[in-house]
């Protein structure tokens, strides 16, 4: 672990970074099309749709839920990191940029959304 | 032709983070019942007859369709050697992928 973290967390960030975009990007737009796909039941009625909703409604599927809520906050907090750096702003400081923006205050945004969820969606059920 | 894409990817990703803030937090947070999940054609109904949130929701699709299938095409480009013809022939694919998914999307809307 602790050679893992100084292999990518330092001359690596760049690259680990730029995955963690792509990969997330990509299951966001699978995600697009499930959604879509649920949406669309809303053409068939009430009992249809509540049905295809109630599909989602297992613990395994609120905890994947919650699971995108952090796919979504990577992807955003690293795509405004990459909007600030490719306008010239900050380009020497990218590695910490990344660890503190992107991870840091990510994981704080998402603590912060994934906490109510939890209790609400998985606990008290 | 290629900054465009590469600003429009920029400006549609600011405009994805405003729009997914808001979509949490109308869809997820805002009440108890919604944080537990539990999402019905009725509590949907009653928003969604709003002109303004059909717009709002039909551009977010549009939005983020352009976005994801932008990128996509990036990813798909960078790993391949397609060549320029290649490049033009995904693009027009993705095109009609997009379409079909918007129709698809905006479909959705149309009984209610």
């Amino acid at each position: 672990m602790k050679d893992l973290i100084r292999k990518y967390g330092g001359p690596f960030s760049g690259m680990v970074a730029h995955l963690i975009q792509r990969v997330t990007g990509l299951l966001l737009l699978f995600y697009l099309f499930l959604h879509v796909r649920t949406i669309y039941a809303l053409r068939e009625g009430p009992a249809a749709f509540d049905q295809a909703v109630g599909a989602f409604n297992g613990v395994l599927f609120k905890l994947l839920e919650i699971a995108l809520l952090g796919a979504v906050i990577l992807h955003a907090l690293n795509g405004i990191r990459i909007t600030i750096l490719d306008l010239g702003l900050g380009q020497d400081r990218q590695r910490r940029l990344f660890w503190a923006w992107s991870i840091g205050v990510g994981a704080l945004i998402f603590l912060a959304g994934a906490i109510p969820l939890f209790l609400a969606s998985v606990l008290r059920r | 032709m290629t900054a465009i894409w590469w600003w429009l990817q920029r400006i549609t990703g600011a405009a994805l983070v405003v729009l997914l803030i808001m979509h949490f937090w109308v869809e997820h947070f805002v009440s108890e019942n919604l944080r537990r999940g539990d999402l019905t054609y009725d509590a949907i109904r009653a928003r969604i007859t709003n002109p303004a949130w059909q717009a709002i929701d039909i551009a977010f699709l549009l939005i983020a369709l352009v976005h994801g299938l932008s990128g996509a095409r990036n990813i798909l480009l960078d790993y391949s050697r397609i060549g320029r013809r290649g490049a033009r022939f995904a693009t027009a694919g993705l095109v009609v992928i997009g379409a079909v998914w918007a129709w698809w999307g905006i479909a959705a809307f149309r009984n209610l």
